[in-house]
């Protein structure tokens, strides 16, 4: 079991396009404004208009496309699950039987609905996807505390959220190799990992999350008086070594934003479900 | 001249309500000037890591005092725990459990940043203790791609970018292999050469503490004898009270001089006792 390489959280794919340039604030609020968007849509036609917008911002981020896509690919059972559970059990009014089977009777309403939300769901992921792929953990969680500064008056905690983000992320490759160290050992000893019934699959997983917790907070205690040495003392007072600025090209980005939201708010006002 | 670092007569007690109090430390008193080049060896339990969190008010003392350029920390004041803190930096054992982020540099700039520090400022600080630890070409690089040696230099340059007078190490060397080792201390070596910081390095190998300008050995809660190195490695009988291996080139000698051969004073390392054996043969 290889933990350490098969981790991809918060994969990142390195470039120097325009795309992975622009100020993370900018991608952060604008997948935000996107996936809003995409909530709102309900027609074929709006959603290919979106897909083309995903098509061409991976292409311009010089990503591969099948690079892009196999992130999704971990969801295409769910989503075939909701999709017959809707053509099935979805019956709006006014649409017809297209097909029957046994007690299940399948309608076209039902179809178009399961098809739209299968394509808003993958969209969604894949907006996130392009996010990830194009904004490094570090540009994410200093994009979030920027965003999220303003609110700071009404008491919400943003430089201790995004501190916290921090030191998770950084914490992800050392547990995952200590959790491989473990696994090892406990292997040595004898204990079949991936092998029997559920029930023992579980019982297999105590040994090695327990020794894990047990050190973890052993971990956040060390880390706790090695912060308080480093003069931490809550999120008042501190500056950052990195000032995020605006600029041309961010600028840009949201004219382009705003341009495709306009057409999008057209196409869902004119056109009537589900083309 | 005032000390930097003056420990007036303080004990520790370890107080829980499960177990027994256990005082940990016995009336220490411990001097550290400007620049000075200190190591502070003593076997497992023999309290220098209790010792150790008294250079920056982790702990403060149960009885007795100690005091940063004459402020104690015991003072309620933060403002002041915050300037001792950033005059006194600490590095721990563990790199893993002392690095805040995943990047280098970021995790440099954590300091600097906690003590509000503008930001071009910051950069050339981080930019500077990452050159002085001989690791800028790592600064974008993830931690958990380097080596435990290499963390510990980024946890010494992210302690060096808050500009202290003064670095407590507490078994820094531990948890590395011997290249590793042999990275950390040069570079403390050339820290307290080249920016004039004063070191303390807590360590249990004596092979370390003999680069030292100053050993202080310490033993049940006490600090049994303090001097150059040469002294204290010499005085073998003194050592193996404290459970203390000597360096083996001392042993040696010593055991040597037992038998009647002229030895010279004070042999440490291997090429003295070379020299030492030689001058013997050429007599001979
Ligand atoms: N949190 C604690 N509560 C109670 N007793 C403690 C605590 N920490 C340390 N002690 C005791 O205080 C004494 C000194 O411990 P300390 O950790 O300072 O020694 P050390 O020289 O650093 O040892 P080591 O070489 O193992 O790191 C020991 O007897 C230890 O058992
Ligand atoms: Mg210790």
């Amino acid at each position: 079991m290889e933990l350490t390489k098969n981790l991809t959280l918060g994969i990142y794919f390195p470039g120097d396009t325009t795309l992975h340039c622009l100020d993370p604030r900018t991608k952060i609020a604008g997948t935000t404004g996107l996936i809003t968007l995409l909530l709102f849509t309900n027609n074929y036609t709006a959603y290919t208009f979106f897909a083309a917008f995903a098509l061409a911002l991976i292409l311009a981020a010089k990503i591969p496309l099948g690079f892009a896509l196999r992130g999704l690919r971990p969801m295409l059972p769910f989503l075939a699950m909701m999709w017959l559970f809707q053509i099935f059990f979805q019956k709006p009014p006014g649409s017809e039987i297209i097909f029957s089977w046994w007690k299940l009777t399948a309608t076209d309403g039902g179809l178009h609905m399961g098809t739209l939300m299968s394509i808003r769901v993958l969209l969604l992921f894949l907006l996130t996807t392009i996010l990830t792929l194009t904004t490094s953990t570090v540009e994410l969680t200093d994009g979030t505390e920027a965003l999220l500064r303003p609110l700071q008056r009404l008491k919400v905690p943003a430089q201790e959220l995004a501190l916290t983000m921090v030191i998770a992320l950084r914490f992800v490759p050392t547990l995952a190799e200590e959790a491989e160290k473990i696994i090892k050992a406990q292997t040595a000893r004898g204990v079949d990992f991936g092998r029997g019934n559920f029930i023992q699959k579980i019982a297999q997983l105590f040994p090695v999350l327990l020794p894990l917790f047990i050190n973890a907070f052993r971990r956040a205690d060390e880390m706790i008086t090695a912060m308080e040495s480093r003069c931490y003392t809550g999120g008042t007072g501190r500056t950052k070594m990195k000032v995020l600025r605006m600029s041309k090209n961010d600028y840009y980005s949201w004219a382009v934003l705003l341009l495709f939201a306009l057409m999008q708010i057209i196409l869902i006002v004119k056109i009537a479900p589900p083309f | 001249m005032e000390y930097l670092i003056e420990f007036k007569e303080a004990t520790y007690t370890y107080k829980s309500s499960f177990v027994d109090p256990v005082q940990a430390l016995k009336q220490i008193d411990l001097r550290v000037k400007r620049g000075e080049f200190l190591a502070i060896i003593g076997p497992n339990g023999s309290g220098k890591s209790t010792l150790a969190r008294h250079f920056n008010g982790l702990l403060t003392p149960t009885t007795g005092e100690v005091l940063i350029r004459g402020i104690s920390t015991a003072s309620s004041d933060p403002e002041q725990l915050k300037a001792i803190r950033r005059q006194v930096g600490m590095v721990f054992q563990n790199p893993d459990n002392q690095l805040i982020s995943s990047i280098v540099e970021e995790d440099v700039a954590f300091g600097p940043e906690n003590l509000g520090v503008p930001p071009k400022e910051i950069r050339r600080r981080v930019n500077h203790a990452l050159a002085a630890l001989n690791i800028f070409k790592y600064r974008r690089e993830s931690i958990s791609h380097l080596s435990e040696g290499q963390k510990q230099l980024v946890a010494i340059a992210g302690v060096l970018a808050m500009k202290p007078d003064c670095i407590v190490l507490d078994e820094p060397t531990a948890l590395l292999d011997p290249f590793g080792r042999r990275q950390v201390l040069e570079s403390l070596k050339k820290l307290n050469r080249e920016e004039g910081i004063a070191v303390v390095f807590i360590t249990h190998f004596m092979s370390e503490a003999v680069h030292f300008k100053r050993v202080a050995v310490m033993d049940q809660g006490e600090i049994k004898s303090d001097g150059p190195p040469d002294d204290i490695f010499t005085r073998t009988a003194l050592l193996k009270a404290a459970g203390l291996d000597i360096p083996v080139s001392a042993q040696l000698a010593e055991e040597l001089k037992g038998k009647g051969f002229p030895m010279a004073p004070g042999i440490l390392h291997v090429e003295e006792l070379v020299n030492s054996l030689c001058q013997l043969k050429s007599k001979i």
